[in-house]
């Protein structure tokens, strides 16, 4: 009567791992212009400032440097939002132009989930044009021409 | 009398036990103690004290590290507390940003720059301010720290143009509100503040306006000598120039 094993192998680091878990994997390619607008004053800000934080990253903004992260200030006690304003093409695959979070109830690992969620799955799939080859693979290639590079090579 | 205290002699004589030296140079051995006799363990085990645990209501979200310690607060804090106090206190100009992620480099140069207009670039934590600020006045300030911030002294309120001028090409300094003269300001109010004339320029236009009224009343009432002297004026230019030409 052994009841099969179920759970977890390693123990879970805590939601500092996940947030940096899922910051790794956060792509802002599909991503025109970002606009984060929150009142300092309000309550339930601190998710929305510390997702700004995240986004001004070197290594997030790595990831598209024309991306615009614009935080704005208002003074009238509105409830946080964030918006997210797509690129053309990743505009064709959502159907819509702009993605908005309210992150008034949401903390900073739900804001990643969701952002990692239906932001970076639009960052368009880059292909590789240029592979350099190396000396090796040259070799390997003109291998059948009989030497080819080596007979070529400058004095 | 003598023959009392020579009987009482050998009893006062002190003389020390014999003395059997248990340890000699070699190291004694602390970590790995022998393991007691079972009626000594046994001893030990019931004279071991029991201590009585706090009520489970008070420490059931408490992790093991936090109900088995007792953290004691820093007493640095404090100082560093009083000094946040004493900056709210002395400076009529403080300004709060939010900090996104900079280089050392970067916000040392901003720092250089504030400091050339005589306003100071500092940050503290959440809880440092709380300490400092809760049950005084400056209580509304404390949602603002609760993610990467900075703060900027100033003792002179007129600065506000210069400290938004430099902090304008900084992006990732995000203004949040400020204290200006005792009252706290949101990011638009400062903004506009920034905006307004000097103190003297503000008293200057203040007294314009109240003779607006007077200066009226003056220009009504001179109205008919003002417009006879202009008169005047032009009929006098007019027999200057009859007589020029009519002397050449």
């Amino acid at each position: 009567m052994s009841v099969p094993f179920s759970g977890a192998l390693r123990r879970s680091g805590g939601i500092v791992s996940a947030i940096g878990k899922q910051l790794k994997s956060v792509n802002l390619k599909g991503v025109k212009r970002i606009t984060v607008q929150f009142d300092p004053f309000a309550e339930n800000v601190k998710s929305t400032r510390e997702f700004l934080f995240l986004l001004s990253t070197p290594k997030v903004a790595a990831t598209n440097p024309k991306c615009v992260v614009k935080p704005e200030v208002v003074c009238d006690r509105q409830p946080a939002n964030i918006k997210f304003a797509l690129i053309d093409s990743a505009q064709e695959q959502a159907k819509v132009k702009e993605i908005r979070f309210n992150s008034d109830n949401l903390n900073t690992l739900e804001l990643l989930q969701l952002c990692n969620k239906h932001v970076s799955s639009l960052a368009p799939r880059e292909e590789i044009t240029n592979k350099v080859l190396t000396k090796a693979e040259k070799q390997k290639l003109a291998g059948g021409a009989g030497g080819g590079k080596k007979a070529t090579k400058k004095k | 009398m003598t023959s009392l205290i020579q009987r009482s002699l050998p009893l006062a004589k002190t003389s020390t036990p014999a003395l059997q030296f248990l340890r000699f140079r070699g190291k004694i051995n602390i970590q790995r103690p022998k393991a007691p006799h079972y009626e000594r363990a046994r001893v030990v085990a019931v004279t071991q004290p029991k201590y009585p645990e706090a009520p489970k209501a008070k420490s059931c979200f408490k992790t093991r590290a936090e109900r088995t310690q007792q953290q004691q607060e820093n007493p640095y804090n404090e100082i560093i507390a009083r000094e946040v106090r004493n900056w709210l206190d002395h400076s009529r100009l403080v300004a709060f940003f939010h900090l996104n992620s900079i280089t050392a480099d970067d916000i040392f140069r901003v720092r250089v720059q504030l400091h050339k207009q005589n306003l100071h670039l500092k940050s503290y934590g959440s809880k440092i301010i709380e300490q400092a600020v809760k049950n005084t006045r400056y209580e509304a300030i404390v949602p603002l720290f609760h993610s990467n911030n900075c703060i900027v002294f100033s003792p002179d309120p007129q600065k506000t143009a210069a400290m938004l001028r430099i902090v304008r090409r900084v992006p990732q300094m995000v203004l949040l509100g400020g204290i200006v003269e005792e009252t706290i300001l949101s990011r638009n109010q400062l903004v506009d503040y920034a905006q307004m004339p000097g103190l003297q320029a503000a008293q200057a236009q203040l007294v314009q306006t109240l003779n607006q009224a007077p200066g009226n009343l003056i220009q009504q009432l001179q109205a008919h000598q003002n417009s006879f002297v202009r008169v005047l004026n032009v009929h006098a230019k007019n027999q200057d120039k009859e007589e020029t030409p009519e002397s050449t």
